[in-house]
């Protein structure tokens, strides 16, 4: 959770969820942050030498499967932990499939730094067709592959995605995306239905689950 | 001069003015990894029901202009589970944190089940009643009808002789005819003041963010309408107030003092910064410090309280 705590008088933002992004070598972290409303557009105005307030890391990780080959599959902002995730693995001599959709071209994340902090090249798709693939992301899977399926990204993709695996056997982490109040399993407000019907809080028991875990048609 | 914190109410040591709100803190554990809970006065638990909740769809929670809503639904773990698992890692985890059963039913005997259920046990000291909740039978709530409320708390008094806190909602016209039934029905304390009702609406998709379409709101703007609550509940009743409603440090706790509250919740202030409480709680020190003032002579200490109407 990033925010601004109570220091900053005048201020009032409840910490928004974020996944670490990326990892530099001097102990710092990266957070990639679009900005949506009020909140993100605060936090994205800080500059170096401002105070923030982080409370992490918290939840549940995506579950690496040692030997077996990942596909992950970003939807906008939902890149974030993939660029962690790729550069871990590109770090130890391994690749991962990394597929990364956009609405439009302009919304894309510069590739030459994304190309430098994942030690990957990403499969680019746009929708509006103005930048790498037209179409969506998930478009781009192929559907005899047997790779472990990571999701990251807007409800409606990680549905697709979970509908396709659910067709194909495939396994499938996602990471979900609800709004969440404390972050760290009080408060209750950040749950999303598991498929035995019961509700799971999104910060403790997730962010990520397997998506047969949960239940996607909405009930 | 180092502030004296400590004040003796509903027959205890109370050695922190501060507590964590019901719904902010869980049980208590979550809250232990991230600040020393025996620093601050205690907390008051997410509220307990005889069977367990599972509590609304989600959205359940949205920022507002400062503060947030939330319709959690009391999801709980119901009577059983919390003796069994949350009472008794409070009891063992604890040492001079009190703690206070915030209690939900829909009737009147669903509230009494839950009492005869915890009474007898170690790791609390009292309840926290809360009655902003539909009452099964009529469709009313309990904490908006004055003959309701009087009913419950009558028949909760004659179930313990633990300390009983009723928490006030400021969903009526004047919360001092609620707070005076209270007094009169045997209570020992006032919460003053549960959420206020409100809506938000996704004017995108032209429907109301929040799953269960309304919920509570909280945080920094309703600090005000506390604080009010707080001051008018003091002038029609005796018995201790409990301060909450926007309390996001000791600044804010001294205007519930000043009003007439001897204890404050921290709640929603939480999320933001966990450290909130033991913050609230240095600050009220600082504060006495400052102006070399006893707690109990802060508490209701209101230059030109007004008059009782």
């Amino acid at each position: 959770m990033l925010g601004f705590g109570l220091g900053a008088p005048g201020t009032w933002l409840l910490p928004r969820p974020f996944s670490v992004g990326w990892r530099a070598d001097d102990g710092r972290v990266g957070i990639l942050l679009r900005v949506f409303g009020a909140g993100t557009r605060a936090l994205g105005r800080l500059v170096p030498g401002d105070e923030a307030l982080l409370l992490g890391p918290l939840g549940q990780p995506f579950t690496l499967d040692p030997g077996r080959r990942i596909e992950c599959v970003a939807g906008g902002v939902g890149l974030a932990p993939f660029i962690f995730l790729a550069a871990v693995e590109a770090a130890a001599g391994r690749r991962v499939r990394l597929l990364y959709g956009e609405r439009t071209g302009p919304a894309v994340f510069d590739l030459d730094l994304l190309g430098e902090l994942t030690g990957h090249d990403p499969e680019v798709f746009t929708e509006d067709g103005s930048v790498g693939t037209p179409g969506r992301v998930t478009a781009g899977l192929d559907p005899a592959s047997d790779a472990l399926l990571f999701g990251c990204g807007p409800t409606p993709m990680l549905r697709a995605l979970a509908a396709l695996a659910a067709e194909t056997g495939r396994d499938l982490q996602v990471s979900v995306e609800e709004h969440m109040g404390c972050g760290i399993g009080t408060c209750q407000g950040c749950v999303v239905r598991s498929a035995d019907g019961r509700w799971v809080r999104s910060c403790i028991e997730g962010p990520v689950f397997d998506a047969s875990a949960l239940r996607w048609d909405g009930s | 001069m180092t502030a004296d914190m400590s004040q003796t109410l509903f027959g205890a040591e109370i050695h922190s003015p501060v507590f964590l709100a019901s719904g902010t803190c869980g049980y208590g554990q979550e809250y232990a990894d991230l600040i020393p809970l025996d620093q601050i006065g205690g907390i008051f638990t997410k509220a307990v029901s005889v069977e367990p909740r599972g509590g609304n769809p989600p959205h359940r929670v949205a920022e507002t202009p400062g503060g947030m809503i939330n319709a959690i639904g009391l999801e709980n773990v119901g009577l059983d589970r919390f003796i069994s698992e949350k009472l008794v890692w409070l009891a063992a985890n604890l040492d001079r944190a009190r703690v206070f059963v915030n209690v939900v039913g829909r009737t009147v005997e669903e509230y009494r089940t839950v009492i005869s259920g915890l009474d007898s046990r170690d790791g609390f000291l009292g309840y926290e009643i809360n009655v902003s909740c539909p009452n099964v039978k009529g469709g009313t709530m309990f904490g908006t009808d004055e003959v309701a409320l009087a009913d419950l708390v009558t028949s909760l008094r004659a179930a313990t002789e633990r300390p009983l806190v009723i928490k006030l909602t400021p969903n009526v016209a004047d919360v001092g005819v609620f707070a005076r039934i209270c007094e009169e029905s045997g209570a020992d304390g006032l919460s003053a003041i549960n959420t206020f009702p409100g809506m938000v609406i996704d004017i995108e998709s032209r429907r109301p963010l929040i799953g269960n379409r309304s919920g509570g709101v909280s945080g920094p703007a309703i600090l005000p309408m506390g604080v009010y609550a707080t001051w008018r509940a003091r002038q029609v009743t005796s018995i201790p107030i409990i301060g909450i409603g926007g309390i996001r440090n000791g600044d804010d706790a001294v205007q519930y003092l000043l009003a007439g509250a001897s204890l404050v919740q921290v709640g929603t202030a939480s999320f933001v910064d966990p450290d909130a409480a033991v913050e609230t709680h240095e600050g009220i020190r600082r504060y006495l410090e400052r102006h070399s003032v006893e707690l109990s002579e802060l508490v209701g200490a209101l230059a030109d309280p007004g008059r009782e109407t």
